[in-house]
């Protein structure tokens, strides 16, 4: 099983979402998060005062999938948040070790 | 000339500084009363009960824009909104006072243009004569007054004048500068209530140009015909406080303006959730009782008929919130009374009982809340979603204001209730007015033309502002920038975190 987490523009989340629902993906999480890459900061004015503002509002998308739904998944991501403008995000996928569905107990795959 | 005399000094002694005001405005002014009697500083036409009411009703009217709309408006957008829309509020409440003490009032309310007489009943109007040709004569003469600033000294100490419904010349017993504040709030909150139509797309710079044009063409000509004493208010056509001066205008220009500007983005206009519904309870609490100085300030005095116009815009409010909220119950989707709900039966209510509040009787003012918050309710629940394919009018402004204050126009014209006196009148008789169920039919066919008129111009000049201004800008903020929102449009958000913010200059701190 992997956790994919995607950074996202905030206001790419409801494609996203439809986007992974296509793709198959039985669930996800997401966070209001700030942070920079390449995009850098921005600049915002308080009352005639200058901020450089270095974190910039992003969606953070996770969602546990199968090994070979990795790469549908992925995509689909891709797909739905690029908008082919610096900011659009990244995507990064890691193993992970158990996945239990507290309702039922289920463990592994049957509990994604 | 003892008695004068006698008031000069009681004045001089009891005013202090006043003293060399009253001793200059003593010939005009002081010419009644005995020693005891007279009030400080003020000419006799000034009666401070009517004066000190009038700046109140007009504080009232001004707290439903600022904070009031502002609050109302900026919890009722996504959070990336909020700054715009409150800017938006704050920029037009502040164009129109510019242009109004520049030019706009007396364009309201001042000589019309066609005649040098501000007496604009004597005029010949459609039934002396003149066929289709005079008619477009008397009603152009009587469209829209002088252009004339009311800056100078000597007109802001003058007395207010008004040309009342029917040439019944009211006096006014109070300075230009309480009528002319207490109709400025009107003015200015009109465009406010239009904003909820345009915003989540209208340039900043746009919007501050739009307004101020709108009030000098569009506001001015809808006062002038059916307050300032123009075509309409000499036929008779009845407009309390602004149902269609205000509130069908501002519906009407609202969807006129968006289908010019264009629509939001595709998926603001598929969600576009309030971010602070109890913003909107606090901006909405302050719009229903300001809403006593815009109904209750009417008058021009602080007697019955402002009294019976605040119980009855309060009882159709609350009639019509909660005829909006048991259709909810019932023929909702949900079947579940909600409170943005409550607050579009509310704005239903005030709006619906605007154009009838001192005209009409308590149980009138009833069936006025709830019939417009029901024939509200139907087409919003009904007509928009058909509209909004077309239009693009954010927050239903055509319908909460448009719909709803031509019923209400509509509506004065059947319960108008000649029991209700409006003025008890010094010297002549009683002034009263009577709707179809009290026997005169011909009031509720003036209602519905003067009603067609402010609707055709308002939407053809409205247009006619925004394509020139379209000439030299785009009228809405990039895709790019509309995805962002506040961040975009002002470098400003309504809840900046506490942290990631450096200071530029002083400490230098660069974006990393």
């Amino acid at each position: 099983m992997k956790l994919v987490t995607a950074i996202i523009k905030p206001f790419r989340l409801d494609g996203v979402k439809d986007a992974l629902e296509s793709a198959g993906a039985a669930g996800m999480t997401i966070t209001e998060v700030q942070g920079f890459g390449r995009q850098k900061g921005h600049t915002e004015v308080y009352r005639g005062k200058e901020y450089a503002v270095a974190f910039t509002p992003k969606i953070k998308v996770e969602v546990i999938v199968e090994d070979d739904a990795v790469k549908p998944v992925v995509d689909a991501i891709v797909g739905a948040a690029r908008t082919e403008k610096i900011g659009d995000g990244k995507i990064w996928v890691t193993d992970t070790d158990t996945v239990v569905r507290i309702r039922t107990g289920e463990i592994g795959a049957d509990a994604i | 000339m003892s008695v004068l005399m006698t008031s000069m000094l009681h004045a001089a002694t009891v005013c202090g500084k006043n003293q060399a005001y009253v001793q200059n405005g003593a010939g005009a002014a002081v010419a009644t009363g005995t020693g005891g009697a007279i009030s400080c500083s003020d000419p006799s036409w000034v009666d401070t009960g009517d004066t000190a009411w009038q700046l109140t009703a007009a504080t009232f009217v001004g707290l439903m824009s600022l904070p009031g709309l502002a609050l109302l408006y900026g919890g009722l957008v996504p959070k990336r909104w909020a700054v715009n829309t409150m800017m938006m509020a704050f920029t037009g409440f502040s164009g129109v006072l510019v242009v109004w003490v520049l030019w706009a009032y007396k364009m309201g309310f001042g000589v019309p243009i066609g005649g040098g007489s501000p007496n604009a009943w004597t005029y010949s109007y459609a039934h002396a004569g003149g066929g289709l040709g005079g008619f477009f004569k008397n009603f152009f003469n009587n469209f829209v007054g002088h252009p004339q600033s009311i800056n100078a000294g000597h007109a802001q100490i003058g007395q207010a004048t008004l040309y009342a419904n029917g040439g019944a010349d009211v006096p006014i017993q109070m300075p230009t500068p309480a009528l002319a504040y207490f109709q400025f709030v009107f003015a200015g909150i009109t465009p406010l209530l239009f904003l909820g139509s345009v915003l989540g797309r209208i340039k900043i710079q746009v919007w501050i140009i739009f307004v101020p044009a709108w009030c000098t063409f569009v506001y001015t000509v809808n006062a002038m015909l059916l307050w300032g004493g123009g075509y309409w208010a000499h036929e008779g056509a009845l407009d309390y406080s602004g149902g269609y001066v205000i509130h069908l205008a501002a519906g009407v220009s609202g969807f006129v303006a968006a289908w010019v500007i264009g629509p939001r983005l595709a998926k603001d206009r598929a969600k576009f959730v309030p971010h602070s519904l109890s913003m909107v309870a606090c901006g909405a609490g302050i719009v229903w009782l300001g809403w006593n100085g815009f109904n209750g300030g009417d008058p021009y005095f602080s007697g019955a008929d402002a009294a019976t116009a605040v119980i009855n815009t309060n009882a159709a409010t609350a009639a019509a919130l909660l005829t909006w909220v048991v259709w909810d119950i019932f023929l909702s989707k949900g079947k579940k009374a909600t409170f943005g709900g409550a607050v579009n039966g509310m704005i239903c209510g005030l709006v619906g009982i605007t154009p009838c509040a001192g005209y009409v009787s308590g149980s009138g003012a009833l069936w006025v809340g709830i019939i417009d918050a029901s024939v509200v309710w139907f087409a919003w629940t009904y007509v928009m979603p058909i509209t909004m394919r077309k239009v693009d009018d954010a927050m239903g402004v055509a319908y909460t204001h448009g719909v709803a204050g031509l019923v209400g126009g509509l509506l004065v014209g059947i319960f108008a209730d000649p029991s209700v006196t409006i003025y008890a009148s010094d010297g002549g008789s009683p002034i009263h007015v009577e709707g179809w169920l009290y026997g005169n039919r011909h009031q509720f066919f003036l209602q519905l033309f003067a009603g067609l008129t402010i609707i055709v111009y308002d939407a053809l000049a409205t247009f006619i502002i925004l394509k020139v201004i379209g000439i030299f800008t785009p009228l809405r903020m990039s895709d790019e920038d509309c995805e962002v929102g506040d961040l975009a449009a002002h470098d400003e958000q309504a809840y900046p975190p506490d942290e990631g913010y450096t200071a530029v200059g002083a400490s230098s701190g660069s974006a990393s």
